[in-house]
């Protein structure tokens, strides 16, 4: 495992760019092409979103955690944050299939996290908070 | 970030620049649904300046869409969506049911 770089930012959704450019800035760094990188940057928008709007309800006050580094092939992002325990069983994968006014609302944010990295695994222990690890393969 | 909403004779256009992601999407809202309360059912979304579309701002605009395709009203029409943006809205399932034209004129030409 190389070194790791985080920032730590509160809990507001005014904070979203200066997340973005910084993770998009660290992709780059690691050798990933501008496509990666906007992939990442963009599945880390939305588990910062799911963070500040579900994990603190709204809440300003608390505070966002995100750290990159490169473990083998891998560009590894975790998201943390210590708001209420948030279980991504809990919402529903949207059907992308079904015409756009029949589609649910919601679910959208963590199908495209899916979706843009290779893994996306969700953790929650009383300690650390909610942790949301994504990884994409650096392509060679 | 910015909005700027034209209004034309066959319909608005709404160009977006910069980034629309869960703190900027409700701008992004209040410009389709002021579109939509002056029965302005017909609009085109010049995308040619917009650097992110985060999933908020794909919900305001399948609002919009709704919106303005019930009783046969009108439509949603994008322009010039970037590369990277469209392969999210492919992701999405969307890119298949919206309408999108390289060129804005083509985009009101077409209503």
């Amino acid at each position: 495992m190389t070194e790791e770089y985080e920032i730590c930012v509160t809990s507001q959704l005014s904070r979203l760019a200066q997340i973005s450019e910084f993770v998009a800035g660290r992709a780059l760094l690691a050798g990933m092409d501008e496509d990666q990188a906007f992939a990442v940057q963009m599945a880390v928008d939305e588990a910062c979103t799911n963070a500040i709007e579900h994990a603190y309800e709204g809440h300003g006050d608390g505070e966002v955690h995100i750290c990159c580094f490169v473990e083998d092939e891998d560009f590894v992002v975790r998201v943390i944050d210590h708001g209420k325990p948030f279980d991504p069983c809990s919402v529903p994968e949207p059907d992308v299939s079904t015409p756009l006014e029949e589609r649910q609302i919601g679910g959208l944010g963590i199908y495209l996290m899916k979706k843009l990295m290779d893994d996306v695994e969700f953790r929650f222990d009383q300690a650390l908070g909610n942790q949301v690890i994504m990884r994409k393969r650096r392509r060679a | 970030m910015e909005i700027t909403t034209t209004h034309l004779k066959r319909c608005d256009v709404i160009a977006l620049k910069g980034r629309f992601d869960s703190s900027t999407a409700p701008d992004l809202e209040k410009a389709f649904r002021a579109s939509i309360d002056a029965d302005a059912f017909r609009i085109v979304v010049d995308m040619g300046e917009a650097e992110y579309f985060g999933s908020a701002a794909i919900r305001a605009l399948v609002m919009a869409y709704k919106e303005c395709r019930r009783f046969n009203r009108g439509d949603v029409r994008l322009a010039r969506v970037p590369e990277r943006i469209r392969h999210v809205l492919d992701l999405a399932g969307i890119a298949p049911l919206i309408t999108i034209y390289e060129d804005p004129v083509l985009a009101v030409g077409s209503f």
